[in-house]
């Protein structure tokens, strides 16, 4: 076996016992789970071999760097995290980027496991070989951003990398996200798990050199990719920003309306950020994005008359949680819903959902709907900012919400489940499944729960949502775009360069080759998802995963779209079995051994 | 004909439709063309140089859900859309 070039330690931590010791882990590790999100759920399933309660100190946290992070690859400086979520109770696997990314790399490591609970609010440090635990109780309270400028006014170290978690994990919002370098892991409650071990933030420093094992070979596929990552496939990222789908979803009438009762938003040319853009006369576009990618896909908005580091990025799924999803036309609302959500630490899909989920409650007269001090109504974008303060402080209804709308529903009673929009726990993203029956079996499957980042067939059935596709073609089309979307986190490489490949399992092996010097074909990467997927399964299933849960919110069966091109479509119970039956077959058989074409 | 555009169609045209004289039925590279010689900017980042297809990841789609299948012809009332698949983020 070839021996793999990149960091290879591992760092065991022991929060309660305040100890830690690094281990190399061996060539087989890194054959057998890349990296990212693989090699996390690998060390994940190694130690959750029973049920585990997700905020108990044993639950592990694994931060399990991307094997081209720190290096010329472009794209691809990321980091999984994994750990048990609150908010499902199964297994979560998620992805930061940037900076922090690559320096966890530059620390010699390939992975972090971090286990055990503090008496006090405390910052894990790495810097260089030393690992040490800070006292952070001047940093509780604190946005992850403004923790992370007093941890380098402390260090006076402007380098300093740091991952934390604001108010909202703190509190132990069940959907509380992990912030570094502005980027957020965010969905399933990761922050959460943060808050329970009082730990705030980790800080690293680290300048080592990342070896490559054939430096001109990864210079030469890097420069391909860079080229083809600045050109016409991805100017849609660089030019618009992914809020651009929502001008389209509302054209296709795929665009989820007011906590799913509707698929068209009459509002929704309000609250398009390329509508801003195109102004240019009330707000100002700012740009972002990783480092060391040539694609820098945030486009912040803030209104020309306010103060520049108020700007809120303006992803599709934030502007559609708390547009349309809340009925919500305002954009300056929308903006200043996704910035608070940032300060406080807050994933934005699950917290516009729970709002949205809060305002059908209240028009059924099952929450007060003064709950939070504004009326609590689809449409009344007064209310955002109350109940995301709400929520994140877990006060009144926001207690309730901050458990997310599955445990909310059950709290609250009296049908209120009809209206919780979440598979396994986790809240639903923008895209209508009623329309799209393939999409619809990858939210039921996903081990996630409702990702639509794991569950991506919606643009291979965008093109053609009334195509007569049998449930084997469909089931087939599930299990290729779980087992890429595995490998293009295990890589890691973004997705937003997913159209730059002409063959992405035999030119994404051929970077690992050159990069790490460990052989890899494109059947060997389809493998490896296809072996993380088992464990995938296997750990939620030791978690108390059965079938039955692999299904979809009440609503989506029982209530067909009321409006716009797709009026009258539902998910038929009958077609979703059958579906998930020949998912289920083709996962047994050993998925889509095939590369994917 | 009208001709919704969306994304970077849309962003580059400054516009949000425009109208083609074309005779019906139109084969997709017949509306390429005209779109592009409507509206020259869009070449090359939205039409082919060579000013007979769309840059990927561009497409058409009739009223905005249905692509057209090889070498089919359509009208105004199929409602073309150029636009791209919403995805990601």
């Amino acid at each position: 076996m070839s021996a793999y070039a990149g960091p290879r330690d591992l760092l065991e931590v022991d929060l309660t016992a305040r100890t830690w010791r690094k281990r190399a882990l061996g060539d087989d590790v890194f054959a057998d789970a890349l990296g990212g999100v693989a090699l996390a759920v690998r060390l994940i399933d190694e130690r959750v071999r029973g049920p585990l309660e997700p905020l108990d100190p044993a639950n592990p946290i694994v931060l399990a760097a991307g094997p081209f992070a720190s290096t010329p690859v472009p794209a691809a400086n990321k980091h999984a995290l994994a750990t048990i979520s609150p908010l499902t109770g199964l297994l979560n696997e998620g992805l930061s980027s940037s900076h922090f990314s690559a320096v966890l790399r530059r620390c010699g490591l390939a992975a972090i496991v971090i286990t055990g609970a503090c008496d006090a609010w405390t910052t894990l440090a790495i810097d260089g070989d030393e690992v040490r635990f800070e006292d952070a109780s001047a940093l509780a309270g604190l946005s992850a951003r403004d923790a992370t400028k007093a941890l380098r006014d402390e260090y006076g170290d402007r380098s300093l990398r740091v991952c934390a978690i604001g108010v909202a994990g703190e509190r132990g919002v069940r959907f509380a996200a992990v912030e570094n370098d502005g980027r957020q892991a965010g969905r399933g409650g990761t922050g959460a798990v943060f808050g329970a071990k009082r730990l705030k933030a980790i800080a690293l420093r680290g300048r080592g050199e990342v070896a490559i094992a054939d430096a001109g070979a990864t210079a030469a596929l890097s420069a391909t990719l860079r080229a083809r990552a600045l050109g016409p496939k991805t100017a849609k990222y660089r030019v618009l920003g992914t809020s651009a789908n929502l001008r389209v979803l509302q054209r296709m009438g795929q665009l989820p309306t007011r906590n799913f009762t509707a698929a068209t938003f009459a509002g929704a040319e309000n609250v398009t950020p390329e509508r801003a853009r195109e102004s240019g006369e009330t707000y100002l576009e700012l740009r972002a994005g990783c480092a060391g990618c040539p694609v820098q896909c945030e486009h912040l908005y803030v209104r020309r008359d306010r103060d520049r580091r108020s700007a809120a990025a303006s992803e599709y799924e934030s502007v559609w949680a708390f547009g349309p999803n809340c009925g919500v036309d305002d954009l300056e609302a929308v903006l200043d819903a996704i910035a608070r959500c940032d300060t406080l630490g807050l994933d934005t899909i699950s917290t516009g959902s729970a709002i949205a989920f809060a305002m059908e409650c209240a028009e059924h007269g099952l929450v007060a709907r003064d709950a939070f001090g504004q009326e609590l109504r689809f449409g009344n974008a007064a209310v955002l900012l109350p109940a995301i303060d709400a929520i994140a402080t877990r006060r009144g209804l926001g207690d309730a919400l901050a458990d997310g709308v599955r445990a909310a529903a059950q709290r609250i009673g009296g049908g209120a489940v009809r209206f919780a929009m979440h598979c396994k726990g986790l809240e639903l993203p923008g895209y209508e499944p009623r329309a799209l029956p393939t999409y619809a079996l990858g939210l039921a499957t996903c081990t996630r729960g409702a990702c639509h980042n794991r569950a991506a067939t919606y643009d291979r059935e965008l093109r053609d949502p009334s195509s007569d596709r049998g449930e084997t073609l469909r089931a087939r089309d599930a299990v290729e775009a779980e087992n890429r979307a595995i490998a293009w986190d295990s890589l890691v490489l973004c997705k937003f360069v997913r159209d730059c490949f002409e063959d992405f399992e035999a030119e994404g092996a051929a970077l690992w080759t050159a990069v790490t010097g460990v052989p890899l074909d494109a059947e060997g990467l389809v493998a490896v998802a296809q072996r993380t997927w088992e464990r995938k399964r296997a750990i939620n299933a030791r978690l108390g995963w059965t079938p039955d849960d692999d299904t979809l919110p009440e609503r989506l069966f029982a209530e067909p779209i009321a409006d716009g091109p797709h009026a009258g479509r539902r998910v038929e119970p009958e077609r979703l079995d059958a579906l998930r039956a020949a998912y289920e077959a083709l996962r047994r058989a050993g998925g889509v051994t095939a590369a994917v074409g | 004909m009208k001709v919704e555009l969306f994304g970077m169609a849309r962003a580059i045209a400054g516009v949000s439709h425009v109208e083609l004289a074309l005779d019906e039925p139109v084969a997709l590279t017949e509306l390429v063309r005209a779109l592009g010689e409507a509206c020259p900017a869009l070449i090359p980042d939205v039409i082919v140089a060579a000013g007979d297809a769309l840059v990927e990841p561009n497409l058409l789609l009739l009223d905005g859900r249905r692509a057209l299948p090889d070498g089919a012809r359509f009208v105004a009332a199929d409602r073309p859309c150029v636009m791209f698949l919403p995805s990601g983020g």
